[in-house]
């Protein structure tokens, strides 16, 4: 069983990216093995998230230096090596949970991907994107979808 | 699609930040704390019916979304003049209940535990959640993600979704109770109560008989005599989700004691040109700046302020650990910031005798779960305890219930005075002249502000998923003259 994952908050402009690409890429969707789920933290509850997963995408939003918006990176969770044993203010970090899911013998994914989306703004409430991220939604929205269909986690995409 | 690694200067762009600004000689003279500021909130909720408004709010914050909805329910039943009845109240505590328990115990194994257990100066790769259950066992992390599972999944049993809560309407809740799902309640109650006297256990065996931790509480940096807030019940015991605001002094005498709905006759908000998030203060005494004592218009609303407000806790075991806490640390009010883990303990403990005693109640499966409506009032104000402080919510509406205004005072903030004045005593007396500031003097001013559980940034998550810190060393100039960073 596959889950694709959004995270982010629909009402704080493009932090909303990762949640409305899921909803959007379960419309063209038919396939039973894949479940489709929305969520806004990680940290603790990721863990319960992954848990029973073969496999998992998670959609997120990104802001990097220089980035162009819309842009789509992929990421595995090694990418994120750096950020590893370290707390944050409210929970553990990402691979923190990774790691203390392993350690407890709780099933996890055996891959997982994380597909990141370039934004603008993510500090101010709305339900909109921002023009440029809004303009370019299309091509995003394919970006991931074509990806997802030639790496065959869509098997009966329509 | 771009295989990238992140350069790790990005992530900490527009996050937390604290500046440090060093003397001549190379001591501490000052230390501002700085956080990305979410914008628009109010306007966002303007023009839009009252009654969405305890949906939306769970947005605001992906780590409380639970204290928001409560807040909120309760500012709308007011908008609409209703009162809830008996099993709606008592279900939606029972909902708050189960919030507190998967919050606390997040916090403290997540985030407290690893400076005690594993050590405040211990590696960082092995100062986390994962160098706790090296040290304690594998079985003590196991019922750590299933005690926190099962307080979330009784959250989105009652409330529709852990996150996106849909429980509360106006003048009730949707839904109510089924007796199948109170049995089915009844066991998972006691394992909290038992892992909540479990978790009290540990910290007496891990954090006070060890002499050093103790000393490190009561002499160390991390103590601010400031008045506490705190709301109480009927009879000055703690209640997480009604009452009325109770503020003590810093000798811990009933300053102040008033209905929600009066805060703004109790507490003001000051700007400083440095940071977007304000300082609430208590407005009778005034803005005396960031510093200690009687005069000090400063407060802090924690569950160790909450503690200090109060008489005694509403049950009985927690009232022991409550009796127990004030009695080794000789008495009320207790000024350590360090021992708000330890009443975080004892409020975890309240939350699971509390929850019990609800799922016992015979009203718990009534049948009649909301008030009709009437006439919309057109303002209102919600006020419980959240985790991190006490959380005011203030609507205003039109006569057709379409939202005019909002105000929300968020627990955090009530704390950022005293998070600031508490970084500021522990960053002067961990850096000193000549000695080289690294990750251990780093974790041990983190230590001042972790205590306070903040949540400042909460609804921006963009990845990498967590707040990165950024500390920067200032000469008397005003040039960085050395960073630390902590992704």
């Amino acid at each position: 069983m596959k889950l694709v994952l959004g995270i982010g908050n629909e009402i704080l402009t493009d932090d909303g990216i990762g949640p409305r690409l899921v909803n959007d890429l379960s419309k063209n969707c038919l396939n039973q093995n894949v479940h489709f789920a929305c969520a806004c933290v990680g940290g603790l509850e990721i863990i319960e998230l992954l848990n029973g997963y073969d496999e998992a995408i998670l959609i997120d939003a990104i802001r990097t230096k220089n980035g162009t918006p819309g842009s789509v990176y992929l990421f595995s969770p090694d990418d994120f090596r750096e950020t590893m044993h370290l707390s944050n203010l409210h929970d553990i970090s990402f691979l923190t949970a990774l790691r203390l899911g392993k350690k407890l013998n709780i099933k996890l994914p055996e891959e997982i991907r994380i597909i990141a989306v370039e934004i603008i703004e993510d500090r101010e409430f709305s339900n909109e994107l921002t023009p440029p991220l809004n303009s370019r939604y299309p091509e995003i929205l394919k970006e991931i979808k074509d990806y997802l269909i030639t790496e065959q986690v869509f098997d009966n995409s329509v | 699609m771009k295989k990238i690694t992140i350069d790790p200067i990005t992530r900490l762009e527009g996050h937390g930040k604290i500046e440090i600004f060093l003397t001549d000689q190379g001591d501490v003279e000052n230390v501002y704390f700085q956080v990305p500021e979410l914008r628009g909130f109010e306007k966002f909720c303007e023009g839009r019916p009252v009654e969405e408004l305890s949906r939306i709010v769970t947005k605001i914050c992906g780590v409380c979304p639970g204290c928001h909805h409560m807040a909120a329910g309760k500012a709308i039943d007011a908008v609409f003049g209703l009162a809830p009845p008996p099993t709606a109240l008592k279900i939606r505590e029972l909902f708050y209940m189960a919030h507190f328990i998967h919050s606390h115990i997040a916090h403290f194994y997540a985030l407290a535990a690893p400076d005690f257990v594993v050590g405040p100066n211990a590696d960082p790769s092995e100062r986390n959640i994962l160098g706790v259950i090296a040290k304690v066992g594998k079985e003590v992390g196991t019922e750590v993600i299933r005690q926190r599972r099962l307080a979330q999944e009784i959250q989105a049993m009652l409330g529709g979704h852990q996150t996106h809560v849909v429980l509360n309407i106006p003048g009730g809740v949707r839904k109510g109770l089924t007796e199948e799902q109170r049995e089915q309640l009844i066991p998972i109650g006691k394992g909290f109560q038992k892992f909540a006297k479990f978790s009290l256990q540990l910290f007496r065996d891990v954090v006070l008989a060890n002499s050093d931790y103790v000393n490190m509480i009561l002499e160390g940096p991390y103590n601010l005599k400031i008045h506490s807030m705190g709301l109480v019940d009927s009879n000055n015991k703690v209640n997480f989700y009604d009452g009325m605001v109770r503020v003590v002094d810093t000798e811990g005498k009933e300053k102040y004691k008033y209905h929600a709905i009066d805060y703004r006759d109790y507490i003001a908000e000051r700007v400083e040109p440095w940071t977007y998030l304000k300082f609430p203060y208590l407005r009778k005494i005034g803005w005396k700046g960031f510093v200690e004592g009687q005069d000090s218009g400063v407060y802090h609303a924690t569950p160790l302020s909450r503690l200090n407000a109060a008489d005694g806790m509403a049950t009985p075991l927690a009232n022991e650990a409550y009796q127990e806490l004030f009695s080794t640390f000789g008495g009320k009010p207790v000024h350590a910031t360090l021992a708000m883990h330890w009443a975080r303990l004892v409020e975890l403990l309240y939350a699971a005798e509390r929850f019990n005693e609800l799922i016992k109640d015979p009203e718990i499966t009534g049948k009649e779960l909301r008030a009709d409506l009437k006439e919309i009032v057109g303002e209102g104000v919600g006020c419980v305890e959240a985790q991190r402080g006490t959380l005011t919510h203030h609507y205003w509406t039109d006569s057709r219930g379409m939202v005019t205004k909002v105000n929300i005072i968020v627990g955090t903030t009530n704390n950022h005075a005293a998070i600031c004045m508490s970084l500021k005593k522990a960053a002067q007396y961990v850096i000193k002249a000549g000695i080289e500031p690294d990750q251990g003097i780093l974790n041990q001013i983190e230590m001042a502000f972790r205590a306070y559980d903040p949540c400042f940034s909460c609804a921006t998550h963009s990845l990498p998923g967590q707040m990165p810190l950024l500390v920067n060393f200032k000469d008397s100039d005003g040039n960085i003259i050395r960073t630390i960073q902590r992704d």
